[in-house]
């Protein structure tokens, strides 16, 4: 039979239940789930959704720990015209509320405790996992096992490859986080690239180690999807968890971020006397992994066959480079930090301040031109003219009418193409594989309401990117214990990675001459002690 | 090594107070991973400490959520190395 062309999510899904329908589509923990049973549970959480009141082009909320809920929550969104908004498992009811407000989410599927933890009325609808929540977050509550139970749908609504397929929030170098609008033709095109330099096969078991929030973690679903694959799902992040998954499903790919490789090297004894011989290829995303664990991982899984792919990508364009296995040594810092070249149907222009493009040698911005460019950011026309912007080398005979990312990042490429990272300018925090905005710590800090002026900075640490490092000066002063109480404020009510290292108090914060706190001699004074 | 199960409990529990819950005492059965209380990063500072605290290996495979699951679950298994 011949396959369905690609234009949505769900037309993924088609093409492997034609092919594979029996087969496992997702595992979870001892569960099992086929294709057929995707396809099942997806149009009758679908239905559900629409009886709802769910829309073409509204968005459902996914509060949910990773799971086959999760994953069904995507498909039946995908079906109806709806957009699926993934919330981080971590983020703590502020962040929540913030994410609900922005992008103006009605529905949500949650788990019931997260669920509960919300204000009155935040949500018109909830459909949750566990026990009927207490309290009054929704209007109305729906019990998400009955709704996936329940009668599909007739026929899917008609979608395009042009609808909003998903919002993928993350942080930047300024405010608060933002959400990256996400065509179904963004997320199609994605998985074809990506499933296309990885080789996926129907044989393959992908080991699902991020969360599905983070653009690459989703983008393992969809990949796997497409390929007809089996995706297992891993909730933990301990070492021991991650090597016995491996070992019992026989793993044949995972994408990590650089804090996943450090723990799975400390395992290296059992990995040297019981090599993971099934496992095909690892990839790196979100940053770059040190060069003495690279070393390390090269030692520990090349011998018995497992290539290294190194990926850059920006979730404003999903994927942008990778520096395929046989190239790896090129990362090495000797060789400056390369990224490799642009995936499969993809541009990667480097362009110089004075909007022209850099000679080899010559630093300049990254900027993304091709399919996986998204649509922008979910209601913020600023800054979405500041990082879509048009074509700068398009033919003056074609209206600019093409929209490509301009990346923030400062590369240089060489004689034979290949693209070196060579840092970023702004303020932009990194740690454990998380991207946050100084701003975002602040706030929470600022939100104790114990803190009058707030600073947040990352300082270099290999081990996890960047530490999170603040300078406060408190209210009235303070009192005996306020940093201690500061801390568990900002435990309760922040995921870990937005926790700092070390909270500092300064009865008054430095200025610039414009009269904002000074961020950078701050961050420059801690540094240099 | 270790003198009574009580001492193992305080160790872990002083240790998440100083390096992870900025001072607030953690109750023996408190989720410590589902909750997000403890990064996997701190938990692997937290295998460090016990390792040099109590004089035991804990092999890769043991290192998971069954074994670092609570303050009483981590007791456990350094209880049952300590034995």
């Amino acid at each position: 039979m011949r396959p369905r062309p690609e234009f949505t999510l769900h037309d993924l899904l088609y093409n492997s239940l034609a092919s594979t329908p029996e087969k496992a589509a997702v595992v979870d923990g001892d569960a099992r789930y086929t294709y057929e049973d995707l396809e099942r549970e997806s149009s009758a959480l679908g239905a559900a959704l629409a009886d709802s009141g769910v829309g073409r082009g509204d968005r459902v909320g996914v509060l949910l720990e990773k799971s086959w809920e999760a994953i069904v929550a995507m498909v039946a969104s995908s079906r109806i015209g709806a957009a699926y908004v993934n919330v981080n498992p971590l983020f703590k009811a502020p962040q929540v509320e913030y994410l609900v407000g922005d992008c103006d989410t009605r529905v949500m599927i949650g788990d019931s405790q997260k669920l509960e933890e919300l204000g009155p009325k935040t949500l018109q609808t909830a459909f949750y996992r566990g026990a009927k929540p207490e309290g009054h977050a929704a209007g109305s509550y729906v019990d998400v096992a009955e709704a996936m139970k329940g009668d599909g749908l007739k026929e899917d609504r008609k979608v395009s490859e042009s609808d909003l397929g998903t919002i993928l929030y993350t942080s930047g170098s300024t405010g608060m986080p933002k959400g990256v609008a996400t065509s179904q033709r963004n997320l199609v095109v994605g998985a074809q690239i990506v499933s296309t330099y990885l080789e996926n096969t129907p044989e393959d078991r992908i080991l699902s180690a991020l969360p599905l929030n983070f653009d690459a973690g989703m983008s393992q679903f969809t990949t796997s999807l497409r390929a007809g694959a089996a995706l297992y799902l891993l909730r933990s992040r301990l070492p021991g968890d991650l090597l016995k998954a491996l070992r019992r499903h026989e793993i044949t790919g995972v994408t990590g971020v650089p804090p996943l490789w450090a723990l799975l090297i400390r395992g290296a004894r059992s990995l040297r006397e019981n090599p993971l011989k099934h496992l095909r290829y690892i990839a790196n995303t979100g940053g770059r992994i040190p060069q003495a664990n690279l070393d390390e991982l090269r030692n520990l899984l090349e011998p018995s066959g497992t290539k290294i792919f190194l990926m850059y990508g920006l979730t404003e364009a999903f994927r942008s480079t990778y520096l395929a296995p046989e190239e790896i040594w090129r990362s090495s810092p000797e060789q400056g930090n390369c990224i490799g070249k642009a995936i499969p149907n993809t541009e990667i222009m480097v362009i110089t301040r004075e909007g022209r493009e850099a000679a080899p040698g010559e630093p300049g911005e990254l900027v993304h031109r091709g399919p996986t460019v998204a649509m922008g950011y979910w209601g913020n026309e600023e800054a979405t003219r500041k990082a879509y912007r048009p074509n700068p080398l398009a033919q003056p005979e074609l209206l600019d009418v093409e929209r490509v990312v301009y990346s923030g990042d400062t590369v240089e490429r060489d004689e034979e193409g290949y693209l070196y990272f060579l840092g970023r300018e702004d303020a932009m925090i990194k740690n454990q594989g998380y991207r946050l905005s100084p701003e975002e710590v602040e706030n929470l800090l600022l939100g104790s309401g114990l803190v009058h002026e707030a600073c947040a900075f990352g300082v270099e640490n290999p081990a996890v990117g960047q530490d999170v490092i603040a300078v406060i000066s408190l209210r009235n002063g303070g009192e005996d214990g306020a940093v201690d109480r500061v801390r568990e404020y900002v435990i309760k009510n922040g995921p870990p990675y937005m926790v700092p290292k070390e909270i500092l108090i300064r009865d008054e914060l430095p200025k610039t001459g414009s009269g904002k706190i000074d961020r950078k001699g701050i961050s420059s004074a801690y540094s240099t002690g | 090594m270790v003198s009574s199960n009580g001492d193992v409990r305080a160790a872990i529990r002083g240790w998440l107070q100083e390096n992870v819950t900025g001072g607030r005492d953690v109750p023996n059965d408190e989720p410590l991973i589902d909750n997000g209380v403890m990064t996997s990063l701190q938990t692997v500072e937290l295998v460090v400490f016990l390792e040099d605290t109590f004089g035991i290996v804990v092999e890769d495979e043991e290192f998971d959520e069954e074994n670092f699951g609570s303050v009483d679950a981590i007791a456990s298994l350094v209880e049952s190395k300590a034995a």
